[in-house]
């Protein structure tokens, strides 16, 4: 077995990794959203700016993961 | 088309993964059409050039009647322009984002554009998707941010970056390394990496599903009715196509809304 083939595998379950743990923030992040907005529909403005940069914030683990595939 | 045939030379009986032969080209500019004045023009080069024009006259023609009756056009463009000015930039940064929205309205513009390509039929290449762009558009919103906090604060933006007065003095080395890489490392690298790496994704996804929709579609001749199974493909393509259209908006706005938080954090460095 080649050693850079199992390199490239070894990369693709590293950033499988790294994309669980955002993956569940963001769940969190969008249900929270959606609790916010249900309860209160006059603040869904408010509630859905602030989903997207929560949502953008979370996603940063993710896209570290992302990069190392391409550098490791 | 080549991408299904470059794959063929990988043997699954050796290989672990079919990968493309160089993924490198995702951050390198192709051979040049042109050269002008010493200037290579590539293809990438001239739909950056032309996001440009359609920027400026999407802008010049939208605006240049001025009725109070708007036209559809103009309406449509008014609220492009207002959205961004009002619920971008003032709702974010506060009264003084009025200074920011041309640079806003600019990025919004140029990466909304140059995003649409990726579905634009006869284009569908996303000049996003070419690293070198959104880390250009990142080290932009890097440098805007920065001379920000230094004209608001001085030179105490970066000393509050890394001795932040905020926390307990036992915890200040520890949170003040942790801001600096994430304020002046991460922040750049994650917003230019969001952008690139959702558009290849999209344009990948797009080019594997309707092109081997296609290239099994036609080699019906060849293998009989198991070129049904293309149809299937074709029809999932196409159903990423519509969500690629949200994708691209989306994106054009979490960059937008993202550059206009960075430069809010350094004006009021508190909140």
């Amino acid at each position: 077995m080649e050693l850079d083939a199992l390199a490239g595998a070894l990369k693709l379950v590293g950033y499988g990794l790294a994309a669980i743990g955002p993956g569940i923030g963001i769940g969190i992040v969008a249900g929270s959203a959606i609790e916010a907005m249900a309860r209160q529909p006059e603040a869904a403005g408010v509630a859905r700016t602030t989903m997207f940069l929560g949502i953008a914030f979370t996603e940063a683990l993710a896209l570290i993961g992302f990069v190392l595939f391409f550098i490791a | 088309m080549e991408l299904i045939l470059a794959a063929a030379e990988c043997d699954p009986s050796v290989d672990i993964i079919c990968a493309p032969s160089n993924v490198n080209e995702l951050f390198e500019f192709r051979e040049a059409i042109w050269t002008i004045g010493g200037f290579p023009i590539t293809r990438t080069v001239f739909l950056i050039l032309a996001v440009a024009v359609i920027a400026s006259a999407l802008l010049f023609f939208g605006l240049r009647k001025k009725s109070v009756i708007p036209s559809k056009f103009q309406a449509m463009t008014e609220s492009l322009v207002s959205y961004v000015r009002d619920d971008i930039a003032i709702d974010i940064i506060g009264p003084e984002g009025i200074k920011y929205v041309p640079w806003l309205l600019s990025v919004f513009l140029f990466v909304l554009i140059g995003n649409m390509y990726e579905v634009t039929p006869g284009v569908n290449f996303p000049v996003t998707s070419r690293m070198a762009l959104p880390a250009m558009l990142a080290a932009i919103t890097w440098t805007v941010f920065v001379i920000a906090g230094i004209k608001r604060q001085g030179f105490r933006y970066f000393t509050g970056i890394i001795w932040p007065t905020s926390v307990p003095v036992a915890l200040r080395p520890l949170v003040g390394l942790i801001e600096f890489f994430s304020i002046l490392v991460i922040r750049p690298l994650t917003l230019a990496v969001r952008l690139f790496a959702n558009l290849v994704a999209g344009h990948l996804m797009l080019t594997l599903l309707l092109v081997s929709g296609w290239v099994f579609l036609s080699s019906i001749g060849d293998i009989g009715a198991r070129a049904g199974i293309g149809l299937a493909w074709f029809i999932m393509g196409l159903g990423i196509f519509v969500f690629e259209i949200v994708v691209i908006m989306l994106q054009a706005y979490i960059f937008t809304l993202l550059s206009a938080v960075y430069v809010q954090s350094s004006l009021y460095p508190e909140h």
